[in-house]
């Protein structure tokens, strides 16, 4: 299907107020209630368009079916209390569902009856899936066609909750992966304790299977584990040298199209070391970190793992000048300015009584950061691309919403109205791809691997879930190239290693690949 | 006129020799060493009251040996013997510093050498300028040479930097105050050089070598002041050696 052609003015992004805001059970959000609530986009009537679903804390989430020109139908969805969201088939029927991560209790499965009213979505939870968790992934861990749940806890805001309570149960609930069986699950504990914001499956050890990385916040050092043979077996990965400290987010993304994804995770950092900025920072730094030793890999600011050609993974943000952009939530790669390089935009703030009393409004007021790939991953600022906002964000997701093959940006910010923003940089052009499997219960091809190849070079993206912060992608792929580049072929790597070929796909279009 | 026997030595090592203090030196140094092994390991003192009470007992042979440096060989030559103790009382200072932070793998707070009390920006701002007008008073005095400039050099370089961060540490006081932030001291800014410093992160640098310049844009600030302090010390002995050749060969001659 050709994509729509803009004629829109060009320039920058246009910022809109979606009909949805993210409130915590008290006026100024006390802690953990700070860490806001995530989003999820999808095709969830199978319109062509995708729909926004925002969760909340205090007050119903809010679905916002995609009517086209970027008009949206809002509903409620649920009674809040959500954390994380993402958008997957989780029962192989064919119609995406949504899966929501909550406060003080199980998942909950909005379970897609594909009816076409007030009905459509049945709450449900999902067969086995017993503990509270607030990050999740999903992925076809085994490669036998369905999709397996991999989710970790965030044991910090239990124990607040329950107290000594929590200790005497064991402490913790940890990293768990639910393998698929049938209808149900069965559950592989990985470690009983976890204070998670992220999970990314990148695939450490370059043997083709997805590994676990589990960002967790405070001084917990991440955990990371390489996949073997079989889904229960987990071997601890080394971690390099250099981590984030407090990451808050997770991406992968070939930012150098070398083939191989990068991972970017987010912490807290200030952009600017000027002394007003330092002066607004290091009361709440003093009392939220606390001082490492130099065996500690962890440090207070971004991370991006670029993987070397002798094979070890390195952390060079600061060498790439993306190792500070705030006190960052959702960190997002994506190619903004489609000139076949992925960009990243971090949403940034945050609203946290006790801990930020010394600032107005209990407030730290932040900018949101976009940054523009100058070419084999080096970053630079873009601010005339009109994505400053100052609006505490957290969730975060990039879709193509109009139709016209550029990604926009959808934000759920906390205690401010969500926002959408409208890409109207006009440069270059795109290739929208949907992949489905209709005969296994993976039907969008999670974990498949698809490359572009131009004459201006190799682009691989990958069909993934989640990304970011607490928030679900769209399975849909989005290639960004110049306008002028020859698109010589997909080639569309399937989940159960397959290879399908698409010769000269066509420009300015959006492919519906099947495998049948 | 002071008659001076041949020397054997360089003339350095006549400058630091403790001479007739050496004996109540080695004395008091064993003394002071096992009471503050002792205070710091059987009764809790803290290590930097330790240090510093072994320092005082230490004081007078250097005292005398002062004041014996200036009848042998004028005030400069005391101010230089001077400098050279306690620069390199400061030079141990970082290289314990360092030691603590990379091989012990003590946190950053508590990396913090011997005299912990010490390492605040105020001492560092006074003790570098102090620093640097002494050496200027030397450099006036005759200690010139390759030695003497460079010495001089890094000295105004080093001690801009902690002027720099002195400013800084003022002004961040300054606007924690206005948020009514009273309990906070910003100590350990980074300066112009290290990660996170002026030249890793000023405008005027981004997208130019200068701020990816290994160890000068990347370096933590324990290992920025280490360098400072080392070059300083490698700078200083060679120059005080060239001050005090030149020194005695005038006296010579006369």
């Amino acid at each position: 299907m050709p994509l729509r052609t803009s004629h829109e003015p060009c320039g920058s992004f246009v910022a809109r107020d979606l009909p949805h805001i993210t409130r915590a059970a008290t006026r100024i959000p006390a802690l953990y209630d700070s860490n806001g609530a995530g989003l999820a986009v999808g095709d969830l009537d199978g319109d062509g368009d995708q729909d926004i679903v925002l969760a909340n804390l205090a007050g119903a989430n809010t679905l916002l079916w995609n009517e086209g020109a970027l008009r949206f139908r809002a509903e409620p969805l649920g009674n809040g209390r959500i954390r994380g969201l993402a958008i997957v088939d989780v029962d192989g029927d064919g119609l995406l569902d949504i899966v929501g991560t909550r406060q003080f209790d199980k998942p909950v499965w909005w379970r897609n009856t594909g009816v076409d009213d007030a009905d459509r979505f049945v709450e449900l939870t999902l067969p086995d899936v017993h503990n509270w968790f607030y990050a999740q992934t999903w992925a076809d861990l085994e490669g036998d066609g369905d999709l397996d749940l991999i989710v970790a806890s965030y044991d910090a805001e239990i124990q607040k909750q329950q107290g000594l309570i929590f200790q005497y149960r064991g402490g913790g609930v940890g990293v768990f992966v639910y393998e698929r069986r049938g209808d149900g699950y069965i559950s592989h504990r990985l470690t009983d304790q976890a204070d998670a914001l992220a999970i990314a499956l990148p695939d450490l050890n370059g043997d083709g299977r997805r590994d676990v990385w589990v960002a967790n916040d405070f001084n917990r050092l991440d955990d990371v584990w390489v996949q073997g043979a079989a889904i229960d077996e987990w071997t601890r990965f080394t971690l390099p040298e250099r981590i984030s400290e407090n990451p808050m987010s997770l991406d992968l993304g070939d930012i150098d199209n070398d083939g191989v994804a990068e991972l970017f995770a987010t912490d807290m950092k200030p952009v600017r070391k000027d002394e007003a900025t330092m002066a607004r920072w290091l009361p709440a730094m003093r009392r939220l970190t606390k001082p490492l030793t130099s065996a500690d890999p962890q440090y207070a600011e971004n991370m991006l793992l670029v993987h070397s050609a002798a094979g070890r993974w390195r952390n060079e943000a600061y060498e790439r000048r993306i190792d500070s952009t705030g006190w960052s939530w959702s960190g997002v790669f994506g190619d903004l300015d489609r000139d076949g390089w992925l960009d990243l935009y971090v949403v940034n703030g945050m609203i946290a009584a006790g801990l930020l009393d010394y600032l107005p409004g209990n407030e730290l007021v932040e900018e949101n950061v976009a940054l523009r790939n100058a070419g084999n991953g080096r970053f630079v600022a873009a601010p005339e691309w009109g994505l400053g906002a100052q609006r505490s964000g957290r969730g975060m997701a990039m879709v193509d919403l109009d139709g016209d093959g550029d990604l926009d940006i959808v934000v759920n910010n906390l205690m401010t109205p969500a926002q959408l923003f409208e890409n109207r940089l006009c440069g270059g052009a795109s290739l929208l791809v949907d992949l489905r499997m209709p005969e296994s219960a993976n039907t969008h091809a999670l974990g498949a691997e698809l490359s572009l190849v131009t004459d201006r070079g190799r682009m691989t993206r990958d069909v993934r879930p989640t990304a970011g912060y607490l928030s679900g992608t769209a399975a849909q792929v989005h290639f960004g190239f110049p306008a002028d580049a020859v698109l010589e072929r997909i080639e569309v790597r399937w989940p159960d290693g397959l290879v399908s070929v698409i010769e000269a796909p066509p420009r300015q279009h959006r492919l519906l690949i099947v495998r049948t | 006129m002071i008659h001076i026997p041949a020397r054997r030595c360089p003339p350095l090592v006549d400058l630091i020799h403790l001479r007739s203090q050496t004996a109540l030196f080695v004395t008091l140094l064993l003394v002071s060493s096992a009471g503050s092994v002792l205070a710091v390991t059987q009764a809790r003192v803290p290590l930097w009251q330790a240090t510093a009470g072994a320092l005082l007992v230490l004081l007078p042979p250097f005292v005398r040996k002062w004041r014996e440096d200036a009848r042998r060989y004028g005030g400069a030559a005391m101010a230089l013997s001077m400098l050279l103790a306690f620069q390199g009382f400061h030079t141990i200072e970082h290289i314990v510093q360092w030691i603590q932070y990379h091989i012990l793998r003590w946190p950053s707070f508590l990396s913090n050498g011997l005299l912990s009390a010490a390492n605040s920006e105020w001492v560092h701002f006074v003790w570098n300028w102090g620093f640097l007008a002494v050496c200027i008073f030397l450099v006036c005095a005759g200690m010139r040479g390759w030695w003497g400039w460079l010495l001089l050099a890094v000295a105004t370089f080093h001690t801009l930097e902690h002027t720099y961060l002195m400013w800084r540490f003022q002004v961040t006081l300054r606007e924690l105050g206005t948020l009514g932030v009273t309990d906070l001291q910003p100590q350990g800014l980074p300066g112009f050089f290290g990660r996170d410093g002026w030249l890793a992160t000023a405008d005027i640098t981004q997208n130019t070598f200068l701020c990816r310049l290994p160890g000068f844009a990347t370096a933590p600030r324990i290992d920025v002041h280490f360098w400072w302090n080392v070059s300083e010390m490698a700078l200083l002995l060679p120059a005080a050696n060239d001050f005090m050749r030149r020194l005695n060969a005038a006296q010579d001659v006369a």
